[in-house]
């Protein structure tokens, strides 16, 4: 469903955040894209995501060009991140009401969907409260309703868990499953190999801004001759990291 | 364009369900705008005399139809008078002590000499039209008034000056009807305004008041439509991108270029109607001005004719048009929220200066001036004012706005690497 060839990024002209990245990745699977701070994730995912241009190199996703259908693209996609702030002065009703009239959601299947999303994630309560009122799982609860509201069959989540507690972490990995398992392609970036574990089908490693190994985590760590996957990545980081980066 | 107005409409829904946000912007620039204006002539005022109280004009020997005519008229009655007689007067002069208290603050004397020391001030009027009546063309009058102020204090000499054209010009053309006797019942009377209509008294202030007006609402204007949409291009496009909704928004499948139609349209639309307030606003502050304080800045009488109202109306949101697109240019050319809001306020500096350039400047603008995106807004609402107006100026003024705003958001998409298609 996602196929990236020979990405390429640069901010300026001496440096190059990502370089030549390619993989492919198909219905039903959870990718993961591995990495340390600054290894060039969250670029990537949003050049996967269609929110910025690669330099050079092409995304397809579900055999579509980002330069040609674009808003056919994002019907499909669905994008997530923990740095997501809502609007504060708004309430999770409105703000459920506004995408998915972005969205083209007929009006009677947007109550549907709302009262199930809301169902789901224990939102009904606080739908009529202002964002800025409610507390931090509660606010990623309802940027995920709100960002799935769509149903895409592609999720491209990036560092699904970070600053959460770990009961909305939990829930959070536990939906990503059930997506999964409905079919769906997710795409996701994290820098904790427990989520990696736990999560994907299959992993990439990025060491500054190159895919340095692939494969699932079990392959990796074979790969490796290590232990643990933990284990596996540093050995995978430290061979492949250049300090002047 | 569905999702343009449904992206529009939820702007404006997001500023009018927070009384905070619309009270910020629609209130509180115009009731500062009236602050500082009202403010100013009451501080210049106090300042100068050490009181907020009328203005002190000293009277020696103030003739009976001056004290009648001063009972009679509402506009003489803003000052605060003090009688005095001739011999009061003169002790007082020879002591420059109590000369120099007496004019200290902003006093103005005003002394009314017959010629001769004789006769009356009335009397040697009133000889002066029965001399005309009998055919002395060559009739004059020894009669004078002298106006005496501190020449170091800028508000006595303002209000001397303020004093000999608002009271003493409309007494001295009084005096006909009141000394001149038969003279006047001939039909050498001239022309008097009805004082009554309000209208009337408006259009006898205008050319003055919309000349005082031209140095001052135009930089106000476009110092508070600057403010406004910096304001909301700060919250609509700066703390969304910070916050990351901005990448929840243009993840839909809505059009990047609907996304900033909405957005950019909901800010005109808001800062156009605050700016609209603001003006009236500034009309009412003129018209309410009835004692026109040498000091005001707002002058009574401002008034403009449809067609200028018009034009002034028109430049204000193609000027907030430009303006916002330079503030997203800006957002869009820094990372950091702290580095977008400095850099945000800097232009303020900019439309301080241009607003002193032109409350001091003498002349007319040049043609170039209309060719300058956003200062060409502050030359035509400046001509609108002056009654200058002319129809190339406004097709300059809004084309050169509008296609410099239309290239700067062109930039920001080459800048930011959107997709073409959106």
């Amino acid at each position: 469903m996602i196929t990236v060839k020979d990405i390429h990024k640069s901010y300026t002209k001496d440096t190059e955040t990502i370089k030549g990245v390619s993989f492919e990745i198909g219905k039903g699977t959870i990718f993961g894209l591995l990495g340390p701070n600054g290894a060039g994730k969250t670029t990537l995912m949003q050049i996967i995501a269609t929110l910025m241009k690669p330099t050079s190199g092409t995304v397809e996703i579900a055999g579509m060009s980002p330069d040609k259908d674009l808003l056919k693209i994002h019907k499909l996609l669905g994008f997530l991140t923990t740095e997501i702030k809502l609007d504060p002065v708004s309430t999770p009703d409105r703000l459920f009401d506004f995408f998915a009239e972005l969205y083209d959601i007929p009006k009677d299947e947007i109550k549907n969907r709302k009262e199930k999303a809301f169902a789901r994630f224990g939102i009904t309560p606080f739908a009529g409260r202002r964002i800025s009122e409610l507390s931090t799982g509660m606010k990623q609860k309802i940027s995920i309703a709100i960002s799935l509201l769509h149903e895409p069959p592609i999720i491209i989540f990036d560092e699904p868990t970070n600053g959460l507690d770990i009961l909305t972490s939990r829930q959070v990995t536990d939906y990503l499953k059930e997506l999964r398992n409905e079919g769906r392609c997710i795409i996701l970036s994290t820098h904790i190999f427990s989520v990696a574990e736990e999560l994907c089908d299959e992993v990439a490693v990025l060491v500054d801004g190159k895919i340095v190994a692939q494969g699932t985590v079990d392959e990796l760590t074979a790969l490796t001759g290590e232990k643990n996957f933990e284990d596996a990545f540093f050995k995978i980081y430290v061979e492949n990291h250049k300090e002047d980066q | 364009m569905k999702k343009a107005l449904l992206i529009f409409r939820w702007e404006l829904n997001k500023i009018f369900s927070n009384w905070h946000k619309t009270v910020t912007l629609f209130l509180l620039p115009a009731v500062l705008m009236m602050l500082a204006l009202n403010v100013f002539p009451l501080l210049i005022n106090y300042m100068s005399t050490g009181s907020f109280s009328k203005k002190p004009i000293v009277l020696v020997s103030a003739p009976t139809s001056f004290r009648d005519y001063v009972n009679e008229t509402a506009d003489a009655n803003v000052y605060s008078y003090s009688y005095m007689s001739y011999g009061e007067f003169s002790e007082i002069y020879r002591d420059k002590n109590r000369l120099k208290d007496l004019m200290q603050g902003g006093t103005v004397l005003c002394f009314f000499a017959p010629g001769n020391n004789d006769d009356s001030f009335d009397n040697a009027v009133s000889d002066y039209y029965q001399k005309l009546l009998k055919g002395e063309k060559d009739a004059q009058s020894k009669a004078i008034i002298y106006l005496g102020f501190d020449i170091n204090s800028l508000s006595g000499g303002l209000r001397a000056q303020q004093f000999r054209q608002g009271v003493l010009e409309s007494y001295q053309n009084s005096l006909i009807d009141r000394l001149g006797g038969d003279y006047a019942a001939i039909g050498s009377n001239l022309f008097s305004t009805d004082s009554f209509n309000p209208v009337t008294k408006l259009m006898d202030n205008r050319t003055t008041a919309d000349n005082s007006a031209a140095k001052i609402v135009p930089g106000m204007l476009l110092i508070m439509m600057y403010y406004c949409a910096y304001s909301l291009v700060s919250d609509m496009f700066a703390s969304e991108k910070e916050r990351g909704f901005w990448s929840k928004l243009i993840m839909t499948p809505v059009s990047s270029s609907a996304i900033f139609a909405g957005k950019i349209a909901a800010i005109i639309v808001i800062v156009s109607g605050a700016t609209y307030l603001t003006t009236l606003l500034l009309f009412l502050s003129s018209w309410v001005n009835t004692g026109n304080d040498a000091m005001s800045l707002l002058p009574f009488g401002m008034m403009l004719t449809p067609t200028e109202l018009i034009i002034v109306f028109l430049t204000v949101p193609f000027t907030v048009f430009v303006m916002t697109a330079a503030c997203i240019s800006t957002v869009f050319s820094l990372n950091k929220l702290q580095d977008i809001t400095i850099n945000l306020q800097l232009p303020l500096v900019l439309f301080l200066g241009d607003f002193f350039l032109q409350m001091f400047r003498g002349t007319r603008p040049m043609t170039l001036e209309y060719f300058i995106p956003m200062h060409n807004s502050l030359a035509l609402i400046s001509d609108a004012y002056m009654a200058q107006e002319k129809l190339w100026h406004v097709i300059v003024v809004l084309a050169v706005n509008t296609a410099t705003a239309l290239l700067v958001i062109r930039s920001v998409y080459k800048k930011e690497g959107l997709y073409d298609n959106r």
